[in-house]
């Protein structure tokens, strides 16, 4: 996992297509991958449809000038500093104490910040990231390249990968620094011969300043003695600066005093470069982790991740059936008020019965009735029909919508009558006066045969 | 035998405008089937498969009404056979009949019954019954298919006794179902209906009912996702404004915060569309008022003690939140200052959360020094702002994961006080607190954090959505 597939599958999970059921299959396809293979199985798979140059290699590219960069930098200055720090006019002496700061004690009190920087880089707001100047680069950077700031722009990296990146490049440049040192110090006792010592305002004995050398060779001084000064070395090679010039002792002893170089090549070669090499370890793997974290919190990621996963149910084709919505509003298309005597009444899937009450109810005189539709045989109406002549009325159930049969039914007595008048009833609990929705639905549906000849209540 | 033919079909038929198509659509989750009160709306079959990965475990078919029931019967028998060969005879209307467009109805909806597909019957039990409709079930009888009636009640009234005397003629399973209330537990009935039509039918069928339940289980594990991702983005949502010399302050501050509420609605709007395609309601009508709550608004004092916490609640969540921290301070100092770390804690909680009732953030000027000045307002610091917006977000889920997809009509959303029982309780109000004040505080939650947040949402959605 490395910041350019991140990238990638920050790219691609905004950019491709959404299709459970294109995902679906391919996490069927890799269903024996953990999620993260799945995720990167899928970048690889799509990274064909990103256009070059990518956004990763564009950023990645950015970043690495960066670093080369700033790696240049750190390890030109760290030799100017431990050329700077050892240089031997010939006068005086150099005091090991400034370089042994420059290599021990600034390299361990940066680590303890980094530590910290590392512990607390899931917040957001990292100061500690901010005070660093691996992140001040990026700005000053993309102040003159647009094209690059644009590229960090359009990706959003998370802020704890971007912790990350600036500690891990913190500790490159760190180290590139600490090289450097120690590549002067080898460089400058391999060209002169320089003679260390030591001085300080402190009240500080030789046999103190020995024991503080002895702790600080703990790594290296069973097994390698030589690089570990002795009480006696301590003792020759203190200065004092107010005693004027170098002693004659110093001078006597400068060879020895040389022997010195082993000591500070190791604590350098420890200090400086092994510990800071082990927390570049650490800000690698934390880099490493902090993509796998992000990646896998990508909201986009999840999502793929569950339609990869989680059966790819429906429940109708995904084709949409073109919305029809016939309701149109009702009008009512003039009252057509009934006259009362009839030459015949005809009942819809109504008994006779029920259409003599009918009559009754709405005042109907007519001589004849006639049970039609309903379980009737098809030749009973026929015949029906036959007798048909006159005036009729044709009582319908309301709430019954239309059916062709009943249409049939319509159009063949339209022949045979003089008028026909359709009576659209309501049901019993209302009185049989129908609901205007119901009506509404046989107005419409029998307006292409309305006429002076056929009317409809209403 | 095709790979058709394996798996269960169900045909939904009946007289025209009965609900078939509604219950269809109630069955199939789908809200663009064409319903409406115009009969003869449906004219083609249409075939709602129920798919897992691809495979069919059964399939609904929607067909439209018979309209000349008498006339094919009529065929039919004229056509008569035996008993055991009465299907051959409806084959043969079918083929017969295929471009004769006065049974085009009558060939659509027989012809997935005839391809092996089981009845489902739909009458209207609040209309009365009538003779009328015998001559449709005695065709179905011919088709020689399994069969089962479904009563629907579109109307008040009832004639469902004498429904049911005429259906048990022709059917020997008969449920009532309504096609409007629907959810996961009608759903389940009436699958387990369906399951008896036919034995080879039961294990696949039972098996969709397994499946309806893990889906209904995943609608709503999205549903949390997406709520909780609403949370975080409208509780840390900050806007930012430059602010250049000659501008008024007053005046840029009021627009900033147009801006950071406009934002904030805007959250609401696109976790409210990702809602409506989980719960496949992206056709639902709702008209924008109701939708918008533009009478009772995000920030209206109103609705502040509707969705929310009153002033009150609000302070009894921040004390205990507040005495916690007190007791942070204590275990710091080991104990020694016990009782007064809790007491301060609490009231500092308390009387913040007194004063903060009406304030949402307060708009800070960035850069002052610099000479380039920004405006900021957010992340949320009103601690009643999380509680109104999951609720209301809530609201809306609920309403949405409740509602049928027959259903057409623009619906209501009206939350009422009684709502906020439903979902928040002492404990419940404790637990979210506890994210609550991480983003009032500015910090991210984590993924363990988020993971848990949704879980506690995800919870409260399944006391309401059943
Ligand atoms: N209130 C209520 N209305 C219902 C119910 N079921 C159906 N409806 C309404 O009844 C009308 C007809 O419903 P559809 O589902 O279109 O009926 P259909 O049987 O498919 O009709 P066609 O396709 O025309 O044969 C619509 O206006 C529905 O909204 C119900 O249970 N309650
Ligand atoms: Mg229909």
């Amino acid at each position: 996992m490395d910041l350019k597939s991140y990238i990638d599958l920050e790219v691609l999970l905004r950019t491709q297509p959404r299709e459970r059921e294109v995902r679906r299959s391919f996490g069927l396809a890799h269903a024996s991958l953990s999620p993260e293979d799945q995720l990167q199985a899928w970048r690889e798979k799509h990274l064909h449809t990103l256009q070059t140059p990518r956004l990763s290699d564009r950023i990645d590219h950015f970043l690495y000038g960066v670093s080369i960069i700033l790696l240049i930098v750190a390890l030109i200055l760290g030799i100017l500093t431990g050329v700077g720090l050892l240089r031997y006019n010939g006068s005086e002496p150099v005091n090991l104490i400034y370089f042994l700061a420059i290599a021990v004690l600034i390299p361990l009190v940066s680590m303890v910040l980094s530590v910290i920087a590392m512990l607390r880089a899931n917040r957001a707001k990292n100061l500690l990231v901010h005070l660093s100047m691996a992140y001040w680069m990026e700005r000053i950077v993309a102040l003159w390249s647009k094209e690059s700031a644009d590229a960090l722009h359009e990706v959003r990296i998370n802020p704890l990968v971007a912790n990350w990146i600036v500690i891990k490049r913190s500790q490159s440049i760190a180290l590139a620094f600490s090289i450097g040192l120690f590549l002067a110090l080898l460089g400058v006792v391999a060209t002169q011969d320089v003679a260390f010592a030591w001085s300080t305002t402190l009240d500080l004995g030789a046999e103190d300043f020995y024991r503080f050398l002895h702790t600080l060779a703990w790594p290296w001084r069973t097994w390698f003695p030589e690089a570990v000064p002795s009480l006696s070395l301590v003792e020759q090679s203190r200065y004092f600066r107010l005693g004027g010039g170098v002693s004659d002792t110093l001078i006597a002893h400068a060879s020895l005093l040389g022997a010195w170089w082993k000591f500070l090549a190791m604590a350098t070669l420890f200090y400086a470069v092994l510990l800071r090499l082990l927390l570049w370890i650490v800000s690698v793997k934390g880099l490493t982790r902090a993509l796998h974290t992000a990646m896998m919190s990508l909201d986009r990621a999840k999502q793929l991740l569950s339609d990869m996963n989680e059966p790819y149910i429906t429940t109708h084709e995904q084709n949409e059936d073109e919305k029809k919505d016939r309701t149109e509003p009702y009008q009512p298309s003039g009252v057509h008020m009934p006259v009362t005597a009839y030459d015949m009444v005809q009942g819809w899937s109504l008994d006779e019965d029920r259409l003599r009450f009918l009559c009754d109810h709405f005042d109907i005189e007519a001589p004849v009735c006639f049970h039609v539709g309903g379980n009737n045989t098809l030749e009973a109406d026929e015949k029906v029909i036959e007798e048909s002549s006159g005036s009729v009325v044709l009582f319908v159930k309301a709430w019954e919508p239309p059916t062709m049969d009943a249409i049939d039914h319509i159009m063949a007595l339209i022949t045979k009558v003089e008028r026909l008048v359709i009576w659209p009833i309501g049901l019993e609990e209302e009185g049989y006066v129908a609901n205007p929705r119901s009506v509404a639905v046989w107005v419409r549906k029998l307006t292409p045969l309305i006429n002076e000849k056929v009317w409809i209540v209403e | 035998m095709s790979q058709r033919e394996i798996h269960p079909k169900f045909a939904v038929v009946g007289h025209p405008n009965k609900g078939k198509s509604s219950i269809v659509s109630a069955l199939a989750m789908d809200d663009t089937v064409a319903i409406s009160d115009v009969p003869g709306t449906t004219t083609k079959s249409r075939s709602f498969p129920l798919k897992v990965d691809g495979k069919v475990l059964y399939e609904l078919f929607d067909t439209p009404g018979f309209q000349r029931a008498r006339q094919v019967l009529a065929w039919l028998k004229k056509h008569d056979v035996s008993a055991d060969k009465r299907h051959e005879v409806v084959r043969a209307f079918i083929d017969v009949h295929r471009d004769d467009p006065r049974f085009n109805d009558e060939v659509e909806l027989l012809e997935p019954i005839m391809q092996g597909a089981g009845i489902i019957y739909v009458v209207d039990a609040s209309k009365p019954y009538g003779e009328e409709y015998e001559a449709e079930m005695e065709i179905l009888r011919w088709t020689g298919q399994p069969s089962m009636a479904l009563i629907n009640h579109i109307d008040v009234h009832d004639y469902s006794d004498a429904w049911k005397r005429a259906l048990s003629g022709y059917f020997h399973i008969i449920r009532t179902f309504n096609p409007m209330k629907h959810d996961r537990h009608t759903h389940r009935a009436i699958l387990e209906s369906m399951a008896q039509l036919k034995e080879e039918w039961t294990a696949q069928v039972k098996a969709s009912i397994a499946l309806f339940e893990s889906y209904y289980e995943m609608l709503q594990q999205r549903s949390a996702q997406t709520i909780a991702q609403l949370m975080i983005d409208s509780l840390s949502f900050v806007a930012r404004k430059p602010l250049k010399d000659q501008e008024d302050e007053a005046v840029q501050k009021r627009r900033l915060e147009e801006v950071y509420k406009e934002s904030l609605r805007h959250f609401e709007h696109t976790a409210q569309r990702k809602i409506d395609a989980i719960w496949n309601h992206r056709h639902l009508e709702k008209s924008q008022e109701e939708i918008t709550f533009d009478q009772i608004d995000l920030f209206s004092e109103e609705s502040a003690s509707l969705f929310g916490l009153t002033r009150k609640e609000l302070m009894v969540t921040a004390v205990t939140t507040g005495a916690a921290t007190g007791a942070g301070v204590d275990l710091l100092f080991a104990g020694h200052t016990m009782l007064l770390g809790g007491a301060v804690g609490a009231l500092v909680g308390g009387v913040g959360a007194w004063l903060s009732f009406d304030r949402l953030s307060e708009i800070k000027i960035l850069g002052k020094k610099v000479g380039v000045r920004t405006l900021e307002m957010g992340p949320m610091k009103n601690p009643n702002f999380p509680y109104i917006q999951l609720g209301r977000i809530l609201y809306y889920t609920a309403t949405i994961a409740n509602l049928s997809h027959a259903m057409r009509k623009p619906i209501a959303l009206k939350m009422d006080r009684a709502f906020k029982d439903q979902w928040l309780d002492d404990t419940t109000r404790k637990a979210l607190e506890k994210f609550h004040k991480r983003s009032r505080e500015g910090k991210v939650l984590s993924e363990e954090m988020r993971k848990s947040y949704e879980a506690l949402i995800l919870e409260r959605l399944k006391v309401l959505v059943g």
